[in-house]
């Protein structure tokens, strides 16, 4: 366990401000109380300070996780969110997309979502805006960027 | 022979100068056939003949050929040895026969499959060969990495003569095969350069065309599917209620139309309070707007299809809120702003609303009588009369007005009731023309309601404060819950209504069971069940309507008003769980009814008289209370009819179905009988009492469970605690109260009707009186029943209603001195006496919390260290720790502590600072660093100094402005002066070009005219100037700074007038070449010459001799005074010696610069 360095922190916050922007700050600088990100086994936590204390006293090779995961680092050193993350980028999300209930569970599933299974999306989204995925019902599903790309055809 | 022969070329060499085709030809000819003879001379250059030679085309046979070498290679003829030898044929001949053969190949590859075959063939080699195969038959040839066959190159390095072999297998190549419609290509200028916009909405948005959403009719097609589920639940019920077959349907719509609310309603359970008020408001205005267009369209729309749509449709209209949404809900996908709040929920609460519209419906289906025609007439004009009531009730004025057209409605409604109940569409169009009056006196009202608050009554202080804080979204709010609880308060008003008339008009036999039925809600007498439910809803619904408008007019019941639009906010969220079952629905009605009945509850708790006294106010109460009041009444009398066994289940009933309706209605009725006579009220104060036990011991079972829990979900959401509070409050008073109100009721009788008016004028003055103490009460129960078990109820109202009562006024008392900032407390103090609110208990509260206080020697971090110790040791005496045993150092154990707090605490914020930063990189933005040290301790408040005015040491955080304000005054002027002198600058450019031009052709006039016109010229120059700078020179004044209009004069001493003047032509000065006359004519003419060196220097052969060349300029005569400034320049270097040195210098320089030119063009050529 690790405060990142400067290049993964940087890396990760460009990742993460893909779907919140500027609210990343908000992340970072909580005034409810101190909260970092953390490396373990190429993992990034976003501990609070308080747990961070008490998982010191948790050597390393014995601490599988620590705090919310949010994502790991690939070998190549890019990114990768999980969907542990969702907490935390869905209330923040800056684009959401909202997908109808039939095409829910198919994206679920991990299939694309077509024009007509989307439901309502936020105006202004541009392409390979990284969005969050919300049910109809207003829970946030998934955190999706990159390839989402509104397809019109 | 013949066959075999074939035409060969031979090369004859060796000839002597002198041999001719024919020798030739004649010498072949033995062998075979010449056909052609060439013969070739080489001759050196000087024309001698060196070799001679012959090429011959002769048809011959192998044998003859041979023959022919043998025989004639290497004799001797005509003075050479021949030479023969066999050559290639002649690249003519050649080329004939290759073109003749490509054309044959042609014809077979397009007729003859055996060619194709074998271009096939070539083809698969270089398709299938693989990379690196050598062509056979061709040396160094490979196929290459795309199937090309490419020559191996072998190639030789210039520097390292090292020879490199290029294997095209083995390196890509970056040869391309162009198409063969290479020369077809369209040129640039006829290719496409816009696509041809087709209509269909891809290319237009290709183009940037985006057109508007506008498309309701598929709006109103997805509604309807929305729709579609509910639908039918709707019209399913209705033929069973047309037909009137008995239970079997009904029952069935009942169950249905409770679970489709849960099933509805589950979901907005956890929402916040905020989105479901706004849902709900949605719902509300949508559902009225809907109505209001039922209404005017009269009975027609009879399914409740239908009514969704209007519903949907007006959802649409309305909310401007959700535009945004809406439109985008016309496309498949709708676009949302930012800050967007699922509506999900509003879908589900329309529903919910429309199936309560459904149940009431229902319910008045069962009483579906005959006569439809005969009541659609009366509805009609009932709409007629609340349109115009309506449009009269804001003003206060018509108020009356209103009140008799109201009251021409509630009898017209009995009536109706009395010809029998109305058909389904009648009773629908009623309702829905109520909810639409009442929704249009409603929202007038609460703007009133403010009014009246604020103008007439000192009583609702604290609630004005409330809604008057929460301004517009507040009245909104209200104005939605309002419309909640009239849906269910129409429903009550129109059963009321009904059973009034009944009364009147029906036989008692009649009316026994119907009230029986009534009364007895339960679910064991399905119809009798749904009757009461009716009686319910309508009720309530006259009720409310009759509220509203009373609110409207305003300042009668002004408490009423106030409290109403809290309590209903619960009636609006009880409404919407109520119907979840349509027991608990009656049951929370109640409820959420009793917040109403909590007034008259503490009324009549209160000593009679005051209970009298606050009663009259609501006793202005409407006709409809009073129809309450019979219907309570029909309540009594049912049970006198029903064995005792079932008064009780009735009372309880009756509760629920009175109390809702009749709860404010009830005590305004005991009012109006009190003051008729005051017999009636104790009777029914007693009576009541007990049917209210049994009531509350039935529902502490069924229902007050559920309605208590209901409101405790809703009050945490609810955005007022005092709402929430009171809602609680209401589920005990309602117990309470509901006796009385049925007793009351019961002595009700038709009189009271007639005195109403009178006494509703006289009551409103008490009102406001009493308004007060009665809110304060108001807040007391509801802090008294904040945490009240509903276990704990009935025991208390069976045990000893009387002394709860007496509590809860005491507590009362308590809480008027603390007023309504004291709700926190009692709540504490309500917690407190849910075990039970004695003195004693209070004592022993007290006693406990000493107990609990942390002693003072145990204070503070030492403190806890000496009970570890302490603690440690256990209680024995002889080792009892002192603080003596406390060690000395241990503050410094604590600073050391905190050391490596804050070391820590120092890491992580240059952690978070990185972490910031990086923020800061990868945004882009200037985030402020709000984590910075600074602001974190402002967030802790640390290291803020408060500034105290009276401490001396703070002096040096005063500002002491005055001193400087009154320099910033100067400095102010200055730099206004400075400001409005600015433009000045540009006036003065702005015309100079003018003035110049002028005088630019008034220069070439000699210079001694141009003395004469100077004065002339300033002047108009002057007037021009002051003209132009009359806007200006006002506001500056004559103190124009000297600073300013500095240039090249010195003298300021001249007047304002040729100051500006001076401005004027000394920016010419500037802009205009040199030949600008002013120069000399002002003042001094060193100033000039500094002036003139720059406009000189690019021309300094005209200038330097004017007198050599004899051209006249155009501006400037020969010999021009004006020229002579340049001399003062030149004259430094001396004129004459600067005159032959330039002069052989610019020689030089124009032959350096021929050279140039001849160099660089030569240097061009060659390439």
């Amino acid at each position: 366990m690790r405060p990142l360095t400067e290049e993964e922190t940087r890396v990760m916050f460009e990742k993460i401000a893909k779907y919140i922007g500027e609210n990343l700050q908000l992340l970072v600088d909580r005034p409810d109380g101190t909260y970092c990100f953390r490396l373990h086994n190429d993992r990034v936590y976003y501990v609070s300070e308080k747990i961070l204390k008490l998982a010191a006293n948790i050597s390393g090779d014995k601490l599988v996780s620590l705090g919310t995961c949010f994502g790991k680092f690939t070998k190549t050193h890019k990114f990768r969110l999980h969907i542990t993350a969702l907490d935390y980028l869905a209330p923040y999300a800056k684009y959401k997309v909202w997908i109808k209930p039939g095409a829910e569970q198919s994206f679920l599933y991990g299939n694309h979502v077509l024009k007509s299974g989307l439901g309502r999306i936020t105006e202004n989204t541009s392409q390979y805006q990284g969005v969050v995925v919300y049910s109809m019902a207003d829970i946030p599903l998934h955190p999706k960027g990159g390839k989402v790309s509104l397809n019109t055809h | 022979m013949k066959a075999n022969k074939e035409i060969k070329r031979l090369f004859v060499g060796g000839l002597g100068q002198s041999i001719s085709e024919a020798d030739l030809q004649n010498q072949f000819s033995r062998f075979g056939e010449v056909s052609d003879v060439e013969i070739i001379t080489r001759k050196d250059d000087k024309g001698n003949p060196q070799k001679v030679f012959a090429y011959i085309n002769i048809k011959v046979a192998e044998a003859d050929l041979k023959k022919c070498m043998s025989v004639l290679n290497k004799t001797k003829w005509k003075g050479g040895t021949l030479q023969i030898q066999l050559a290639k044929e002649s690249f003519l001949h050649r080329l004939a026969q290759e073109r003749e053969e490509a054309k044959a190949k042609k014809e077979k590859s397009t007729t003859g499959s055996t060619s194709l075959l074998e271009k096939m063939g070539v083809v698969d080699f270089h398709v299938k060969a693989v990379p690196g195969t050598e062509v056979p038959g061709h040396k160094n040839w490979v196929v290459s990495k795309f199937g090309r066959v490419l020559p191996v190159l072998h190639l030789k390095n210039q520097q390292k003569r090292k020879i490199i072999k290029y294997d095209p297998s083995k390196y890509c190549h970056n040869l391309k095969k162009v198409g063969e419609d290479f020369t077809n290509a369209i040129p640039i200028s006829n290719l496409t350069w816009e696509l041809e916009g087709g209509n269909d909405p891809m290319s237009k948005k290709r183009r940037g065309e985006f057109s508007d959403f506008h498309s309701p009719p598929k709006k109103t097609a997805k509604v309807q599917k929305n729709e579609g589920p509910t639908a039918p639940l709707a019209t399913r019920p209705k033929p069973s209620g047309v037909t009137e077959s008995p239970h079997l349907p009904k029952q069935r719509a009942a169950q249905k139309t409770p679970r489709d609310p849960i099933a509805l309603k589950l979901p907005r359970v956890p929402d916040s309070r905020s989105p479901k008020l706004k849902n709900v408001f949605f719902q509300t205005s949508s559902l009225e707007t809907a109505k209001n267009r039922n209404s005017m369209s009269d009975d027609d729309i009879d399914s409740e299809d239908e009514l969704r749509l209007m519903i949907a449709r007006e959802e649409n209209l309305e909310k401007t809120a959700w535009s945004s949404v809406n439109e985008s809900e016309n496309d498949p996908f709708e676009v949302v702003r930012d800050d967007f709040k699922s509506d999900f929920h509003r879908f589900h609460t329309a529903r919910g609303v429309g199936i309560k519209n459904k149940v009431s419906c229902l319910d008045s289906e069962d009483n579906v009588g005959n006569d439809c025609d005969s009541d659609s007439g009366d509805t009609d004009e009932i709409i007629a009369m609340k349109k115009n009531a309506n449009e009269v009730r804001n003003s206060i004025d018509l108020s009356q007005m209103e009140k008799s057209v109201h009251k021409e409605t509630s009898l017209k409604n009995r009536k109706i009731c009395d010809l029998s109940e109305n058909c389904v569409k009648v009773q629908k169009g009623k309702n829905e023309v109520e909810i639409a009056v009442s929704h249009r006196v409603k929202s007038p009202s609460c703007k009133s309601l403010a009014d009246s608050r604020s103008s007439g009554d000192a009583d609702s202080v604290s609630e004005s404060i409330q809604s008057e804080g929460d301004t517009e979204y507040n009245t909104m709010m209200k104005n939605c819950l309002r419309v909640n609880l009239t849906l269910a308060d129409l429903e009550q008003l129109a059963g009321s209504n009904q059973e009034a008339p009944k009364e009147d008009t029906e036989s008692s036999g009649q009316e026994a069971p119907a009230k029986c039925d009534k009364a007895s809600n339960s679910h064991r007498t399905p119809g009798g069940h749904r009757k009461g439910r009716q009686c319910i809803h309508p009720e309530e619904i006259v009720a409310s309507l009759l509220e509203g408008k009373e609110d409207t007019h305003g300042k009668q019941k002004p408490k009423e008003n106030n409290l109403k639009p809290k309590f209903q906010a619960f009636k609006g969220v009880g409404c919407l769980y109520g119907k979840e079952s349509v027991k608990q629905s009656s049951k929370e009605d109640v409820a959420y009814n009793n917040v109403n009945n909590d007034h008259n509850s503490l009324k009549l708790e209160d000593p009679r008289s005051m209970s009298m006294e606050k009663c009259s106010p609501f006793a202005n109460g409407s006709s409809s209370e009073l129809t309450h009041f019979q219907h309570g009444k029909k309540a009594n009398n049912s049970k006198q009819i029903q064995p005792r066994k079932r008064q009780s289940t009735f009372e309880s009933q009756g509760h629920r179905v009175v109390s809702p309706s009749s709860s404010e209605e009830g005590s305004r009725n005991s009012s109006l009988l009190l003051q008729k006579g005051k017999k009636s009220l104790s009777l029914a104060a007693k009576t009541p009492r007990r049917s209210s036990d049994e009531g509350c011991c039935h529902r502490t079972g069924k229902s007050g469970e559920d309605s208590e829990k209901r409101p405790d979900l809703s009050i945490p959401k609810a955005p007022e605690k005092s709402a929430g509070v009171s809602s609680r409050r209401d589920t005990r008073g309602s117990k309470t109260d509901f006796p009385l109100s049925v007793t009351s009721s019961s002595d009700v009788s038709a009189k009271d009707k007639h005195a109403e008016d009178n006494q509703k004028r006289l009551a409103a003055l008490e009102a406001r009186q009493k308004a007060k103490e009665v809110q304060k009460k108001l807040v007391h129960n509801a802090l008294a029943n904040l945490d009240g078990h509903p276990e704990d109820k009935p025991t208390h109202i069976i045990f000893g209603s009387n002394s709860e009562s007496e509590a809860e006024e005491t507590s009362t008392q308590e809480h008027s001195h603390a007023g309504e900032e004291a709700v926190k407390e009692s709540m504490g103090r309500a917690s407190g006496k849910l075990f039970d609110s004695s003195d004693d208990e209070e004592s022993v509260s007290e006693d406990d919390s000493n107990r609990f206080r942390i002693k003072p020697q145990f204070e503070g971090k030492a403190g806890q260290k000496l009970m570890d110790l302490q603690s440690h040791f256990g209680t024995d005496d002889r080792f009892r720790m002192d603080s003596r045993f406390l060690e000395s150092d241990s503050e410094e154990e604590q600073e050391e502590i905190n050391e490596k707090k804050t070391a820590e605490e120092e890491e992580l914020a240059a952690e978070k600072q990185k972490a910031l930063n990086v923020v800061q990189s990868v945004l882009h933005d200037n985030l402020i660093s709000s984590t910075s040290k600074g602001s974190v301790a402002a967030k802790k408040f640390k290291d803020i100094i408060r500034y105290d005015p009276t401490r001396h040491d703070h002096a040096s955080y005063e500002r002491k402005g005055d001193d400087k304000s009154k320099e910033s005054k100067a400095k102010r002027k200055k730099k206004r002066e400075e400001a409005e002198k600015l433009p000045e600058v540009s006036k003065e450019m702005y015309y100079n070009i003018a003035t110049d031009l002028k005088q630019i052709f008034q220069t070439t006039k000699d210079a001694s005219e141009k003395k004469d016109n100077r004065p002339w010229n300033e002047d108009s120059d002057g007037e021009k100037a002051e003209e132009f700078q009359d806007p200006a020179a006002p506001m500056t004044g004559d103190e124009q700074p000297s600073g300013f209009t500095f240039s090249f004069f010195d003298s300021d001493a001249k007047d304002v007038k040729e100051e500006t003047y001076r401005v004027e032509t000394v920016k010419p000065g500037k802009i205009a070449w040199q030949g600008d006359p002013r120069f000399q004519d002002s003042s001094s003419e060193e100033e000039d010459d500094t002036e003139e060196t720059d406009d000189k220097k690019p021309s300094p052969e005209e200038v330097s001799s004017p007198e050599k060349q004899t051209t006249r300029f155009f501006f400037f005569s020969k010999n021009d005074e004006r020229l002579h400034g340049s001399d003062l320049f030149w004259r430094g270097v001396g004129s004459n010696v600067s005159r032959s040195s330039w002069e052989a210098r610019t020689n030089n320089l124009r032959m350096d610069c021929r050279k140039k030119h001849k160099d660089a063009k030569r240097r061009v050529k060659p390439k």
